[in-house]
């Protein structure tokens, strides 16, 4: 099997899925060194632990190395590499949530916690964020911290667009809720509009 | 009429209020791109909004977050597909030319390392004496051809520390250079190949070039 040569990052992905439905060993592995890094920072935000992280990786890799020979080209390889992540990642975070009895920010009475003990924006933003139903979460994550546009999100969740549009409507009601200090004031944006 | 009116701008603010986010991120198409601006100039709760959902977006891009070192992984992840029930990865029947890859090299490689263990155990004088000049480290399995090298050319800002950084990363070191157009030499320091070690190091922007000049016909399955 010839590996790619110097293409696109979405070319050289599709080579690769395409040598990986072959069942070509060096292809996993190259894809696997190249996603590792962003889906490693990405689910690093939801579990503190590098055993679940690499663990959640490492099934999507298996699914991976099972199904190239599935892939339609319907989407993006990237596309459907973190698609796979995401809901990996969300069978994950259930199971852990059942055994540690974590829980959203639904179950939990109105301002329970006063932000005013916390210094900074960004603890309110962790203890926020973390109180999120966790596809709230992983919405608003996939945009703000990947960067995905509203039909990418709505891809790799398998969603219609418009359940992404009311998961990241209810996370942004209650992250305002939750981070009083985070909104208001001028920002660049407004400044820019207004 | 006018309540027609208050009811169309409602459903507007509701639409537009729905997208801020991807306008934040600037990955709204052009025409919702404008739609959103428009709307926002004249709607306070709408700037109000797109200023809190910029901070959220800033703090979310700011919050620290920890790189892994991806080698070890990979090596639980190879473990788990030598595990793998063989149909799972075979090739379709109607592509015999693809048939070869991991388990046929798999057998080549056991058969060669057999060759090379009684090589060596039947002369063991003559080849130290041969191999002398080389270098193995006792990670290193699999021998590679001598002269197995990666050709790099890294940031001319990039610190030693970087550098060594990214170099132990890949799992290389240096074998020659920086020649006078700042190109490096690099070798294997274990049995990642070639392939892994140059994946890792296009990961890196202070990497600007990064091509092996011996590239492993087949390999992947070092354990």
């Amino acid at each position: 099997m010839t590996l790619p040569a110097k293409n696109s990052p979405k070319e050289r992905d599709t080579a690769l899925l395409v040598a990986v439905a072959a069942g070509d060993r060096r292809a996993i592995e190259e894809l696997y060194l190249s996603y590792h890094r962003r889906l490693a920072r990405f689910l690093s935000r939801f579990t503190p632990r590098y055993e679940n992280v690499e663990e959640i990786i490492n099934d999507t890799f298996m699914v991976v190395w099972q199904s190239a020979k599935d892939f339609r080209n319907a989407s993006q390889v990237s596309t459907w590499i973190i698609g796979i992540a995401y809901r990996t990642a969300l069978k994950s975070f259930r199971r852990q949530k059942n055994h540690t009895g974590a829980r959203s920010l639904e179950d939990y009475p109105e301002q329970t916690v006063d932000p005013t003990f916390e210094a900074e924006v960004h603890d309110w933003l962790k203890h926020g964020l973390s109180r999120l139903p966790i596809e709230q979460r992983l919405t608003l994550e996939l945009a703000y911290h990947m960067g995905h546009s509203l039909e990418e999100i709505a891809a790799i969740t398998d969603c219609p667009v418009g359940t992404v549009k009311a998961r990241m409507f209810h996370a942004r009601e209650k992250l305002r809720q939750y981070l009083p200090a985070l909104s208001g004031g001028p920002s660049d944006l407004s400044a820019r509009i207004g | 009429m006018t309540h027609n009116r208050r009811t169309e701008n409602s459903a507007e603010h509701h639409e537009v209020s729905a997208l801020l986010p991807w306008y934040v991120n600037e990955t709204l198409e052009e025409g919702d791109r404008q739609r959103v601006e428009v709307h926002a100039g004249n709607c306070l709760t709408c700037r109000e909004d797109l200023a809190a959902q910029q901070r959220i977006c800033e703090a979310i891009e700011a919050q620290p977050a920890l790189n892994y070192m991806p080698v070890a992984s990979l090596k639980r992840l190879q473990a788990r597909l030598d595990t793998l029930a063989a149909p799972v990865s075979a090739p379709p029947q109607e592509q015999p030319a693809n048939r070869m890859p991991w388990r046929a090299w798999m057998a080549a490689s056991i058969a060669a390392m057999a060759v090379a263990v009684a090589l060596f155990a039947g002369d063991r004088w003559v080849l130290e004496a041969r191999l002398q000049p080389s270098f193995r480290t006792v990670t290193r399995s699999v021998p590679r051809p001598q002269g197995e090298v990666i050709r790099a050319v890294f940031s001319p800002t990039i610190t030693l520390v970087e550098l060594q950084t990214i170099l132990d990363e890949a799992q290389l070191r240096i074998v020659s250079g920086p020649t006078e157009a700042g190109v490096y030499s690099l070798a294997s320091n274990s049995t990642l190949t070639v392939h892994a070690s140059l994946a890792l190091l296009r990961q890196h922007s202070t990497v600007r070039f990064a091509e092996g000049t011996v590239l492993e016909p087949e390999s992947g399955n070092s354990p």
